[in-house]
């Protein structure tokens, strides 16, 4: 038998994401001179909730082995639909919010659904369902932004709890926590890292796979109807331009957490890590005016070299084997 | 003793082949029995039928008291059967626990009891003498031990019938000893294990009973104990069958491939030569490193130092492309895997390699496709309705001289075949023999690495045995026994 040794550079390549976060914190903390403010850091974690309540239904969806790139669209359509009822029809905003989480839902059931009956990837399904939610968003919105929500809304984005901690940092908290059970603690969430690790496998051991797929298709359609209702509401409006760019943020920060790119491996809370570099390094780039062309530069590099580490780790795992092996 | 599996009249039909043709048989529980045939007789068709992991045209599963006209993977659980596939079923990244227990529930309604999940698949390794560590990732253990945990995976959902689908395949011997113990002892609790095995001896060891099955259809049901060796591959081929090597015409003198210290990718300083119209034989245990030093030599291996000569000549062999531009050609091991475009049709795969060389200003002639696959098909005596034929539809004996075509095809003088009869059956591996014997008249040379004790002893005209990756010696002809063989294999001198 195997002894268990302590290996620091095991430990630190499993927990990528947060070495790096703990980087770019300390980075932060000797150049700008504020950045330990409680102020700042809630506002920074507030600002960026709703990348991590998205993520977290996104990370589902990947652990199974499958990928959505229409996530930001669905945030576009869903906005304007939901801001469109809440201004112009004047509904109840509660009601609004239902319409807006069951529209998220029903669109990813739609990209499952398709995946399933063409045999196709979602991710590929997806390529082309972006583009039709795109043009449904600029339809229904006319290209203009819409503002006036009421109040009850805006408190969800905006609002204190106890006069201190932003609403939408509690939701992201209880969302993390939740969920993070669910994956690691229930026969739910090891089915989903089953599926992501051998989908054969997980159906011959009597996994209902298709009830599996929906049931992450729902997942993934409610985070990212809460996700927009939460940047919405911070915002206190919404056009149709604000949702596309939004999937690749948490994309990257998915792959940076320590989700594989072929699925079946991964912890939420690298996520959460991940998701805040990404988040850290973008207001950082922003507060030290780097031209946004750069930026789309810099965070494709980060994209490329997540992956390229997953693989690499990939690579040195299957040498370890071979060399035990001979 | 008690039928606890029938097979009722069992047909399942795929585009093209009748898989299963009306297929009786039962088993009883607390035996083991094998399950025997060519490959192509519809053993694996028959396992995924019981399983529930295709649906069959016609028939009846009994199991215990519950018959079934359709069964879902679900339905054949929890009535007790267990497949340990020849390709694994776990996940590699989650635990052995996890693995074992998979898709039942320990411990609430929502959510898992890990410390549970751990203590009973340790308990369940305890009733075997099994020392593997519960929480250890599957990815990181054995071939052997991979399948202890599917074998424990089946036990935790109370197995009545355990199908095994050529279980011994990637063991080593004394895995196979322990693994005959394991079986032996579900027996004794009363389990059916079934087991598909092409290797003869194995069923006479540990097997009590024996069925037969050709071309989709049940032969016939032998007690071990009142049949022979003879009797049962008779039952297979449907024929009396010799097993014998052509008389091989001795090889010229002249050298067409000599290699020097060849060290890279697992193998070190190997030296040796190939004569014109040769079959050099590579001997030695699964994992010695034949096939890496086949790669070295066909340049899809990193060459780490020595040199090789082509026709006397020193050559720089970088990459597979220049290895056929110097006229040597690769038939690999994992036919379907490295070999064969299984999805494309005959003439795509034969013409493949040769695609400069019929096409004119860069256009590929679809009349010199047909010319070449034509010659091919009647040289070769390929079985196959059209040059159009998908090649997963042909047999294992026809896909493998389909590969064959592709590298003669490119007009190839070394070719090194890597397990030429590997998943063949029995009447086509003849026809394989045949056909190296032929090339070889014609100056073709051939490089031959086998397991097959008998294969290799009967068509070498010379045998090279490494040991961990080491030369560990050379035999000619007079020399060759199988104790000789084994004794440089296992580097026991």
């Amino acid at each position: 038998m195997e002894k268990k040794s302590f290996n620091i550079f095991r430990v630190l390549s499993n927990n990528m994401a947060w070495v790096i976060l703990t980087l770019i914190v300390i980075f932060f903390g000797i150049f700008s001179n504020n950045f330990f403010s409680i102020r700042n850091l809630l506002n920074i974690l507030s600002q960026n909730a709703y990348l991590l309540v998205a993520a977290t239904g996104l990370t589902f969806l990947m652990m199974s082995g499958e990928m959505d790139l229409s996530v930001g669209y669905t945030m576009s359509l869903v906005g304007v639909v939901g801001a469109g009822l809440m201004v112009s029809a004047g509904l109840p905003f509660w009601l609004c919010m239902i319409i807006m989480i069951a529209l998220a839902i029903f669109i990813s059931i739609l990209n499952t659904f398709l995946a399933i009956h063409l045999k196709l990837q979602i991710l590929v399904i997806t390529i082309a369902m972006m583009t039709v939610l795109q043009g449904l968003s600029y339809i229904i919105s006319k290209s203009k932004t819409i503002t006036g929500f009421p109040i009850g809304f805006k408190f969800i984005g905006q609002g204190l709890v106890f006069n201190v901690f932003p609403i939408s940092i509690v939701i992201m908290f209880i969302v993390f926590f939740i969920m993070s059970f669910v994956l690691n603690k229930t026969y739910y969430g090891r089915y989903v890292y089953a599926l992501g690790g051998n989908k054969e496998s997980a159906r011959l051991a009597g996994i209902n796979i298709k009830k599996m797929r929906y049931s992450i298709a729902v997942i993934v359609g409610f985070f990212v109807g809460l996700a927009d209702i939460m940047l919405i509401s911070r915002l206190g409006s919404t056009q149709s331009v604000i949702g596309p760019g939004t999937e690749f943020s948490i994309i990257t920060g998915i792959f940076l957490g320590g989700v594989s790119i072929r699925g079946g491996e991964g912890k939420l809370s690298g996520v959460f890590a991940g998701i805040l570099c990404i988040a850290l390094l973008s207001n950082g780039m922003q507060l030290a005016n780097i031209n946004i062309y750069y930026q789309y530069v810099v965070r494709g590099i980060i994209m490329i070299s997540a992956i390229g580490f997953d693989v690499f780790q990939l690579n040195r795992r299957n040498a370890l084997k071979k060399i035990k092996k001979a | 003793m008690s039928k606890i599996l029938e097979l009722e009249n069992i047909t399942k039909r795929y585009p093209g082949v009748l898989a299963l043709d009306d297929v009786s048989i039962s088993f009883e529980a607390g035996e083991i029995h094998a399950l025997m045939g060519e490959n192509g007789a519809g053993k694996s068709t028959l396992i995924k039928s019981v399983a529930g992991a295709i649906d069959i045209d016609n028939g009846k599963i009994i199991i215990g008291d519950k018959e079934f006209e359709h069964i879902t993977p679900s339905d054949s659980l929890h009535s007790g059967v267990a497949v340990i596939y020849q390709e694994f079923n776990l996940i590699p990244s989650m635990s052995v626990a996890e693995n074992i227990f998979m898709g039942e529930k320990i411990g609430g309604k929502f959510v898992a009891d890990f410390k549970k999940m751990h203590k009973q698949a340790a308990d369940i390794f305890a009733q075997f003498d099994v020392d593997i560590d519960t929480h250890a990732m599957v990815e990181s253990l054995s071939t052997a031990q991979m399948q202890i945990v599917e074998i424990a995976k089946a036990l935790s959902k109370n197995v009545k019938i355990l199908f095994m689908d050529e279980p011994s395949a990637t063991l080593s011997m004394t895995e196979v000893k322990y693994m005959f113990e394991i079986i032996r002892r579900l027996k004794a609790s009363g389990v059916a294990v079934i087991y598909v095995s092409h290797r003869i001896d194995e069923v006479f060891e540990v097997c009590d009973r024996v069925s037969v099955m050709r071309d989709g259809r049940y032969i016939a049901t032998k007690d071990v104990a009142k049949t022979t060796r003879k009797e049962l591959v008779s039952l297979m081929v449907g024929r009396e069958l010799v097993e014998s090597y052509p008389a091989r015409t001795p090889p010229k003198e002249q050298v067409v491939l000599e290699v020097q210290g060849l060290t890279g990718n697992g193998v070190s300083d190997i030296s040796f030569q190939l004569k014109k119209g040769e079959i050099l034989g590579l001997g030695g245990l699964v994992g010695c490193g034949r096939t890496e030093l086949a790669k070295l030599i066909y340049g899809a291996a990193a060459l780490e130092s020595g040199q090789i000569f082509v026709d006397g000549t020193p050559v720089q062999i970088k990459s597979p492309y220049e290895a056929i531009k110097l006229g040597i050609g690769l038939i690999p091991e994992d036919r379907k895997r490295e070999g064969v475009f299984v999805d494309y049709p005959l003439d795509w795969n034969v013409v493949i390699m040769c695609l400069r060389r019929i096409a004119k200003h860069g256009v590929v002639n679809q009349k010199e496709v047909n010319a070449t696959s034509d010659k091919y098909i009647s040289e070769l005596q390929i079985a196959t309705p059209s040059v159009k034929q998908i090649v997963k539809n042909l047999s294992g004996g026809n896909q493998q001289k389909v590969v064959l075509a592709r590298v003669l095809a490119a007009q190839t003088k070394i070719i090194i075949f890597d397990e030429p009869t590997r998943g063949i059956d029995v009447g086509a591996k003849q026809e394989i023999y045949r056909l190296m014997n032929a090339l070889t008249n014609e100056d073709i040379s051939i490089i031959m690495i086998s397991s097959e004790m008998e294969e290799l002893l009967g068509m070498s005209d010379r045998i090279i045995v490494l040991h961990e990756g080491t030369q560990a010696g050379e035999l000619i002809k007079k020399d060759f026994s199988q104790i000789a063989v084994l004794e440089l294999a296992s580097a026991a001198k």
